[in-house]
């Protein structure tokens, strides 16, 4: 057994010679365990990743090893649930949940597939035709679950979702998480979203990796500093600084006690990952890439 | 088992692997099932009752003598009998469709098998249960053709039976396009080259439609290739004579020359005679599976470079 | 203008109609349909302006020059030669690609036209922009409409130049009578009608089914059905001419559409011909006094090439006016 869920060396996938590559150079290990937020503005290349950690894309270069092996090999082991929820529209839930029964002989939880599509007051006789998009993230959710996955992978996973169904469907997902040591990756670009629910960060810019590793390490390694304008922010890596008037406002990830004059904050989360595509020539921080290296 | 060990240990489930992936296809694709069997019945249906024509219609063509003689019926009682066309006009209908069975099944497995399901992504969400893409395929398509093979050849069996000693003024020429293919297996190989073209056109294009139409050219190209150089496919019999030359009914004619030489006419006949019925068959039963397995490995090969 | 101008005054709006917005934007939607399209228009029209000039030429130099022509043709002139071959392969092109075009045109009516636009969302997509639904499918039934018609009569046009030029010797293969199914069609206008009766069934089957293979499917079904119907129909169209002949006389002229043949009793009842073969005096036995057979001669060709016009042109009205009723009762839309 591998205590790494997900571990990616020089990742990169184009899609056509002349276009910019969707994934370039990525390199980072996710542990087993971990519940990870994978963020990014749009088109930073996070459905592309996780079609790759899926076993549905064949890198263009580099490797990605999911559960100590190759997507292929560990298919039977990981579920996916894809950006648009496809199912097929013809069945009825209940069909569906029975597609994932016949798929999946040997892993089959028709127990928890069906407690998670009544939560949602489903009748299993609607045809999947019939749902509404939220309706069919639930139904998609649940052939997910059911499979018993030990690495779920979803992608923009509560977008549809109605805030009560939204707060449900995470409840049910980290119980059922922590219950089964699940490793989850879910993509959003919502980051108030996952800052309750994650405990793992990978944010991806231009098909590269920004910020990757625990989260309350990388919160740790940032200071939200205020000070007056003009004040020297040496030798202190900057994130971003802005100036209101006199008002200096900058994230930095400090190299040393803080100078006169300065007040550091610990930052939120979404102020981190803000900062973060606010700037986008920012140098990376990967507090997991050297784990990997090893 | 108690209901704790059985929670406790789903990997320990007896593993129906294949059968669950049968029923997956056949879940997925039910109203092709249904209306591919009721057509299987409307056309069995439609054979028996031929058959039990067969023996009237017989009698409507028989030869006949005015007044009757002892041997031979009246003919104002065969004219009288009008069983020889309603069977002729149901044998050649039953033939047509038999012989273009590659066109329905080519464009369902360009657009519904293979087409629709990967342009709305439930054939990754196929491909993301234990079951891989190769496997995903092979089921696809070993399903239909499982069942494309029984049926259609059932209903060639049926259709044999159903045109009795086959005479050519009730149920046509042994070499007619549509005769030929209906009453032997290429009529199994045509339907089962459609629908290795289908999934591969499908596989290429990933749009519902477009794969469609594409399935539907590539069938008709194939079918109106080998429609045209059938006789070809078997070295044709030669014959010469001086003066006229009369070549028997069943000869399929390929090639007529008069040359004039020293005063007489010289005619050269090239024809396959009825024997060439099964090497004809066979050389094109042959070349359609060629075509099918060409056209199934290269539908792996797509999917397995498109896939790690 | 300079480019301050431009920047200044966005709120005035480009003097384009919007009915020229939504065509452009049709064309552009279905680009593939329109190359297609043309595509099919330049090969049909080749093929039978090739068999008209160089290919007719070629076949009837190899016919002559293989004694065809003479008063005794040899057994091979059943068979066509290689340029006798071609010349036929050219117009079965030409005439098999005219013919398919009701059976194109409902597939893709009903599939890509408006199945797979209600399918996958992006016909409410269209509903928001700035035209309304009705605007949507009017301008979804007129462009193709236009473009068909064109296209077609030009083909039918040079069909018909085809078969009024096609020496009688060359089709001895296949000579091709005005009235037979798949000639009258593409002689006159009944090929563009059915043209527009097919997208208007398509659009109509593909609206009440909004699924794309199924309306595709249905769609074929019903023109096939139509096409089949509007054959058995076609000598009932326009009325009949007899023609009355004795037991002893010659038959009736070959260039006409028989509908009917019978007896005729001395009271001029219409029975059918009795099963004599030939035995002398049959028929009068029977009480036969004249044969009759109702036809059609070549002047009634363009009485029923426009009364079936007619019908497809009134089924494709009634479809397309079921097709706006529906649409309206859907969405509610007023304009």
């Amino acid at each position: 057994m591998t205590d790494t869920a997900i571990e990616a060396a020089g990742l990169g996938r184009r899609f056509g010679r002349r276009r910019a590559p969707a994934l370039d150079g990525c390199a980072f290990r996710l542990p087993m365990g971990r519940v990870c937020a994978l963020t990014g503005p749009n088109g930073a290349g996070k459905s592309t990743l996780l079609a790759l950690a899926a076993g549905l894309l064949r890198p263009t270069e580099g490797t990605v090893t999911v559960l100590g092996t190759t997507p292929a090999a560990a298919r039977e082991r990981l579920a996916y649930v894809a950006q648009n929820k496809p199912l097929y529209p013809q069945l009825t839930i209940a069909g569906t949940l029975r597609l994932g029964r016949d798929l999946n002989p040997r892993r089959w939880d028709a127990r928890t597939a069906e407690r998670i599509v009544e939560e949602g007051d489903l009748d299993p006789g609607t045809k999947i035709r019939a749902l509404s998009g939220g309706q069919r993230t639930r139904v998609a959710l649940a052939l997910a679950l059911g499979k018993r996955p030990e690495l779920l992978l979803l992608d923009e996973p509560m977008a549809d979702l109605d805030p009560l169904a939204r707060h449900q469907l995470t409840a049910t997902l980290m119980a059922d998480a922590a219950d089964h040591g699940t490793t989850v990756v879910m993509s959003s670009h919502v980051v108030a979203e996952l800052e309750g629910s994650c405990d793992h960060l990978l944010l991806l810019g231009s098909g590269r990796v920004r910020l990757a590793g625990p989260l309350d390490e990388l919160l740790a390694a940032h200071t939200l500093v205020t000070g007056r304008a003009g004040d020297a922010l040496d030798p202190h890596t900057v994130v971003e600084s802005r100036t209101t008037g006199r008002q200096l406002t900058a994230l930095v990830r400090p190299a040393g006690p803080l100078g006169d004059g300065l007040h550091g904050d610990r930052p939120s989360l979404e102020e981190v990952v803000l900062a973060h595509l606010r700037a986008p020539d920012a140098p990376p921080l990967l507090l997991d890439a050297r784990e990997a290296a090893v | 088992m108690t209901a704790l060990t059985a929670a406790t240990t789903p990997a320990a489930r007896p593993v129906r692997h294949r059968g669950g992936l049968l029923r997956a296809v056949a879940r997925t694709h039910r109203t092709a099932l249904v209306l591919w069997l009721s057509a299987l019945a409307a056309a069995t249906a439609a054979l028996i009752w031929l058959h039990s024509l067969g023996d009237e219609a017989r009698d409507g063509m028989s030869a006949c003598a005015t007044p009757p003689t002892d041997r031979l019926p009246s003919c104002a009682a065969v004219e009288a009998i009008t069983a020889d066309e309603t069977y002729a006009n149901g044998i050649a209908v039953l033939a047509t469709v038999l012989s273009w069975v590659m066109f329905p099944v080519a464009a369902w497995a360009g657009g519904a098998l293979v087409g629709r399901e990967l342009e709305s992504g439930t054939a990754r969400l196929a491909w993301t249960q234990s079951v891989g893409p190769l496997r995903w395929l092979a089921v696809k398509l070993a399903v239909p053709a499982v069942l494309l093979t029984a049926g259609t050849g059932t209903l060639v069996l049926l259709n044999r039976w159903a045109r009795g000693d086959g005479d050519p003024d009730l149920v046509g020429d042994w070499y007619y396009p549509d005769a030929f293919v209906s009453t032997g297996p290429v009529a199994v190989a045509y339907a089962l080259a459609g629908l290795a073209l289908g999934a591969l056109a499908g596989l290429l294009w990933r749009r519902a439609l477009p794969a469609t139409g594409v399935a539907l050219a590539a069938a008709l190209l194939v079918h109106s290739v080998l429609e045209r150089h059938r006789e070809d496919l078997w070295p044709a019999v030669t014959r010469t004579e001086a003066g006229s030359l009369e070549l028997p009914r069943s000869a399929f004619q390929v090639a007529w020359a008069d040359t004039p030489r020293h005063g007489v006419t010289l005619t050269r006949a090239t024809f396959h005679p009825e024997s060439h019925f099964w090497p004809l068959q066979s050389m094109e039963t042959g070349l359609l599976l060629a075509v099918t397995a060409a056209a199934t490995a290269t539908a792996c090969l797509v999917l397995n470079r498109r896939l790690p | 203008m300079t480019a301050l101008d431009t920047l200044t005054t966005p709120a005035v709006p480009r003097r384009t109609s919007p009915s020229r917005g939504l065509v452009l934007a049709m064309l552009r939607l279905h680009r593939s349909a329109l190359l297609f399209w043309l595509g099919l228009v330049v090969v049909a029209a080749g093929a039978l302006l090739w068999a008209m000039g160089p290919g007719a030429d070629a076949a009837w130099t190899e016919y002559t020059d293989t004694g065809c022509d003479l008063s005794h043709p040899n057994l091979g002139c059943d068979i066509p030669g290689p340029a006798n071959s071609r010349y036929q392969t050219a117009v079965a092109v030409g005439i098999g690609l005219i013919r398919l075009l009701p059976l194109l045109t409902g597939a893709w009516a009903a599939g890509a036209l408006i199945g797979r636009e209600l399918e996958n969302g992006t016909a409410q997509l269209a509903w928001t922009q700035s035209v309304g639904p009705l605007r949507w499918l009017a301008a979804k039934l007129a462009v193709p409409a236009v473009l068909l018609m064109a296209g077609t009569l030009t083909l039918t046009l040079l069909h018909r130049m085809l078969w009024s030029s096609d020496l009688a010797p060359l089709g001895v293969m296949s000579w091709r009578a005005w009235y037979d199914d798949g000639t009258f069609e593409i002689n006159g206008t009944i090929a563009a009608a059915q043209a527009l009766a097919a997208l208007a069934i398509g659009v109509l089957v593909g609206l009440l089914l909004r699924r794309t293979l199924p309306a595709l499917g249905v769609a074929v079904l019903a023109v096939v059905s139509l096409v089949y119907v509007l054959d058995e129909v076609r000598p009932h169209l326009w009325p009949v001419k007899t023609a009355v002949r004795g037991l002893e006389d010659g038959t009736a002229g070959s260039d006409s559409m028989i509908v009917e043949t019978g007896a005729l009793t001395a009271s001029g009842a219409r029975v059918p011909i009795p099963s004599c073969s030939g035995e002398p005096g049959c028929d009068a036995r029977n009480g036969i006094t004249h044969y009759y057979a109702d036809y059609h001669p070549a002047s009634h060709f363009w009485p029923l090439q426009l009364m079936e016009t007619g019908l497809l042109l009134a089924v494709a009205a009634l479809a397309a006016a079921t097709a706006f009723v529906l649409l309206r009762r859907r969405t509610g839309a007023a304009v």
